[in-house]
């Protein structure tokens, strides 16, 4: 049995997914394939699952987007392809996530193996970071001819997948199974190696056609104010902790405070109510009408429990007691409480990695630097911070990649 | 994206996948064909060509559908006759198909009204540059008797038209049977015997679909009457797949080659037809409700279960359902099976017990507490209704018992079944 953490929502049963599908529809130009930002084509999909064809539509999920079981879960659909459908003029639009999660699940059920390396072009790239788009790179340059390492600082591949987004939104058992995938597919992936540190950009450069740098924002941002407490926790210190140990962590504690309004604060708040945690109150510097975190996480959260105050930002800290502010009324509060969690962002390290980022992006269009050698992407590109925008990053810079080695031919 | 050999041989000639648009509106001239053959088709039975004299005049709307519940186009009634374009364009359009796509097959479908006509149109189909020629006996609404079903149900008739086709032309012949008979196999022979080497069916079945209830008249109304017309689609299948049963198990037809039609819309769909008989499908209506698109999802998923089945060619599955399908009286009735239930699935809807209650043999027994369902094994007859209606599939086959006064050994009868088995859920 897994624990109130660990649960997944549940997914569609065959007769299920297909009642879903033949509300589908089957437009023509099809503006949910045109929203899709990694061109995973669900309506190409969703097509064939209306025509009892799954296989088929694992092929295109997998060809398209080496994410695929993870985006089906993770994607903010309500931003891209289920913004943009079609059925949204009957009454609300189809389940594109719920259908890619159900076709994800049976091509793993049938051990479909469906990526193909392509023929040695004998050309051996580097990727520094495992998150979704170095992965999504390795996998298109692996089709493609490519020989490819992957370094990664920690223990663990994945980046955020493996460490960010909760279990319960995302097994851990799914990311393994995607790397799984893309190490069949020939990557070599090295653990505890931080480049710029253990190992040099000049080494990699030396013994690699082309370095890619990966690295995400992958550090979390502090407030002055909290530095050195020992109440206060980062957020993603905090989700790595409990994903980590499946749920199953020392010292509960009877009630938490969390700073912050994006979608990490929701995941933050979420897990603590999931991991029985009393009293769970957010304090958001936004307020609800200009807020962050995507609608269909914040009712999530809410549902779950969660106090959220709107409008509020931390004046003063003194240990375990927090006083915040109303930003515009004249209000003021102060709780006492077990655990603070800090949930206001997170911020790029690209130190001795030869890119240079400003506000957490590289602030040029595209994925090369001025060393022709080196090419950047994932979240530090420009363009959204999600785990499909990654996916298409990935695609992207490897197919540059391609045309600078080897002008686009094999 | 799986790659497999599609190919067939069909009547001497090479199809690069079994995939045909039928003979409809779905390929009514050169622009229409030419999309189909870019998006996939093996080929097209171009829509059939009449003679000259017989003018065609259609009506306005033509259509109407079958629906259940939420789902349109269960069937489709249709009532159309034959090409609206002239024979001039037709013949154009044929010659220009072949020039630009030499690899796939252009087969001309052609109606005539008597001997001359029949013959006339063989020969200039030919000399159009068609690879073969499928003669259209069965379309169930022309507005001549000398055309259509009604030639299609008279097998001396069948067979003199077939014989004044092989007088204009050489090509390799196939006849189009109308389903709106008890028996096909004499119209198939005579067809065979007259000069056609195969034969393609289903063509449309006679129908009224429905009555507009304020107006009481049959849909579509067409200035306020309605006629008996020809109804395709899903709701057909069955009706096509018992004819090719018919045909391929009929004394000398065993080895007939087959076009099959009627409802093919998925891969499944043309696997049955191809375990039934067939080497090359054709399909009209499912294109007219969804595009020529749908030829994808079919061979991919072809492909998937040729990978499955280990077959390298499709004609190693060509009618090999064709021996498990046997007389009634042949049937083994000496067991019954019953219906196991998994009372962790079941949801307590409790339209298994309403099923059984009103449909079958009042065998379930109904907790109102708890909300589950038992067998009731002495009044089980073991017709598994419950499990079709079951939405959750919590009801599969359970034990085997053979009936008193029967020998046997229950283990040894084979039950399992991809629909009772493991039903969908
Ligand atoms: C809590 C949380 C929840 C999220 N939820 C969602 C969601 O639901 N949907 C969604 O689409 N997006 C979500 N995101 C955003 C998403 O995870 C990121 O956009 C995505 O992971 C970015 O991918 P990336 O590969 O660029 O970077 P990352 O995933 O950050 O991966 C970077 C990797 O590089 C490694 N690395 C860093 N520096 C070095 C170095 N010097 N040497 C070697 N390795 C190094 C890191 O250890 C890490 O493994 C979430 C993020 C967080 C934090
Ligand atoms: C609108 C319509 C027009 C048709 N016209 C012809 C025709 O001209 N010649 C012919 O042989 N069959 C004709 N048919 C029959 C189809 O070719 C086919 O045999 C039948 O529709 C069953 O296949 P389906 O279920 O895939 O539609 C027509 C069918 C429809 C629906
Ligand atoms: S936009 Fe919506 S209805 Fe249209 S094809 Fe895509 S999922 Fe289906
Ligand atoms: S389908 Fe096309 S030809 Fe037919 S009525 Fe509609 S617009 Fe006219
Ligand atoms: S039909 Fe199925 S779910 Fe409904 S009561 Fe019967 S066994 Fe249970």
């Amino acid at each position: 049995m897994s624990t109130k953490y660990e649960k997944e929502a549940p997914s569609y049963t065959m007769t299920t997914v297909m009642e879903e599908a033949a509300r589908c529809l089957l437009c023509h130009d099809a503006p949910c394939s045109k929203a899709c930002p990694a061109g995973t084509d669900p309506a190409r999909f969703i097509r064939s699952v209306r025509f009892r064809n799954l296989k088929g539509a694992a092929e295109t999920i997998r060809e398209n987007n080496a994410m695929g079981a993870i985006c089906a879960r993770v994607c903010p659909t309500e931003k891209y392809c289920e913004l943009a459908c079609s059925r949204t003029g009957i009454d609300c639009p189809i389940d594109i996530g719920g259908i890619q999660r159900f076709v994800t699940d049976y091509e793993e059920q049938e051990k479909m193996d469906i990526l193909r390396k392509g023929d040695s072009n004998g050309l051996s790239i580097a990727i520094v970071g495992s998150g979704p788009a170095g992965l999504q790179t390795a996998a298109t340059l692996l089709q493609k001819g490519y020989a490819v390492d992957i370094y990664e600082k920690n223990e663990k591949a994945g980046g955020y997948l493996r460490y960010g987004i909760p279990e319960y939104r995302l097994p851990d058992e799914i990311v393994d199974v995607e790397i799984n995938r893309i190490v069949n597919l020939g990557a070599e992936i090295k653990y505890n190696v931080t480049i710029g540190k253990d190992v040099t950009m000049a080494d990699l450069k030396a013994d690699h056609d082309a370095v890619v740098v990966a690295v995400g924002a992958s550090e979390a941002k502090m407030l002055p104010m909290f530095e050195g407490n020992p109440y206060v926790e980062t957020a993603v210190d905090f989700l790595a902790r409990v994903k980590e140990a499946k749920g199953d962590i020392d010292n509960i504690p009877a009630s938490a405070v969390v700073v912050g309004g994006g979608d990490v604060a929701m995941d933050v708040a979420t897990t603590l109510k999931r991991l029985d945690v009393k009293n769970v109150t957010d304090l958001v510097y936004e307020e609800f009408d200009e807020f962050k975190a995507s609608k269909k996480e914040l009712d999530a959260t809410q549902k779950a429990g969660v106090t959220i105050v709107d409008g509020y930002v931390p004046t003063d800290v003194d240990g375990n007691t927090i006083t915040f502010k109303h930003r515009h009324l004249d209000s003021e509060m102060t709780i006492k409480t077990d655990l603070i969690i800090l949930a206001v962002g997170q911020q790029v390290n690209t130190d001795n990695l030869g890119v240079n980022t400003d506000h957490g992006e590289v602030q040029h269009a595209g994925y090369k630097t001025d060393d022709e050698k080196v090419f950047f992407t994932g979240d530090i590109a420009q363009g959204d911070k999600t785990v499909v925008w990654a996916v298409r990053k990935g695609k992207e810079v490897a197919e540059e990649i391609d045309q600078a080695l080897l002008g686009g031919n094999k | 994206m799986i790659s497999k050999d599609l190919s067939v041989e069909f009547l001497g000639v090479h199809f690069e996948n079994p995939f045909l648009l039928s003979s409809s509106p779905v390929d009514n001239c050169y622009e229409m064909c030419a999309k189909a053959f870019d998006e996939g088709w093996g080929g097209v039975v171009f829509k059939t060509i009449g003679p000259k004299h017989f003018k065609i005049n259609e009506v306005s709307p033509r259509f109407d559908e079958l629906t259940k519940e939420g789902t349109p186009f269960v069937g489709f009634k249709n009532m159309e006759q034959i090409a609206e374009h002239s024979l001039e364009e037709n013949l154009h359009d044929l010659r220009h198909l072949k020039d630009d796509y030499p690899n796939k097959v252009v087969i001309a479908s052609i109606m005539g009204t008597n001997e001359e006509d029949w013959e006339t149109l063989a020969q200039l189909v030919t000399e159009a540059g068609a690879d073969m020629i499928e003669m259209n006996l069965s379309c169930p609404q022309m507005t001549s008797h000398e055309m259509g079903s009604d030639v299609g149900t008279n097998p001396e008739l069948v067979k003199k038209y077939c014989a004044a086709v092989k007088r204009g032309s050489d090509l390799p012949m196939m006849a189009k049977m109308t389903p709106n008979i008890t028996d096909m196999v004499p119209a198939a022979k005579a067809s065979m015997a007259g000069g056609a080497v195969g034969i393609a069916t289903i063509n449309t079945v006679k129908s009224v679909a429905n009555i507009d209830l304020d107006r009481k008249v049959g849909l579509p109304i067409v200035n306020g009457k309605s006629s008996i017309s020809g109804f395709s689609g899903k709701a057909v299948k069955p009706i096509a797949l018992r004819f090719l049963q018919q045909l391929r198990t009929a004394a000398g037809l065993e080895q007939l080659p087959i076009s099959g039609i009627g409802g093919i819309e998925t891969w499944q769909d043309a696997a049955e037809f191809i375990l039934m008989g067939a080497t090359t499908l054709q399909v009209t209506t499912s294109v007219m409700q969804y595009g020529y698109r749908i030829v994808e999802d079919m061979k991919n998923g072809l492909m998937h279960y040729m990978e499955d089945q280990h077959v390298e060619h499709l004609s190693e599955l060509i009618g090999v359902a064709n021996k498990n399908i046997v007389p009634a009286e042949d049937l083994d009735r000496d067991y019954k099976v019953y219906p196991k239930i998994d009372w962790d699935k079941c949801i307590g809807c409790g339209r298994c017990y309403i099923s059984c209650f009103d449909g079958a043999h009042q065998a379930i027994t109904w907790d109102i507490k708890t909300r589950r369902p038992s067998i009731d094994t002495s009044k089980c007859v073991g017709c598994h209704l419950c499990n079709l209606v079951c939405p959750v599939g919590a009801i599969t086959t359970g034990e085997v018992v053979m009936k008193p006064g029967t020998k046997g050994n229950p283990e040894d009868v084979q039950i399992e079944s991809s629909r009772l088995t493991h039903p969908v859920q």
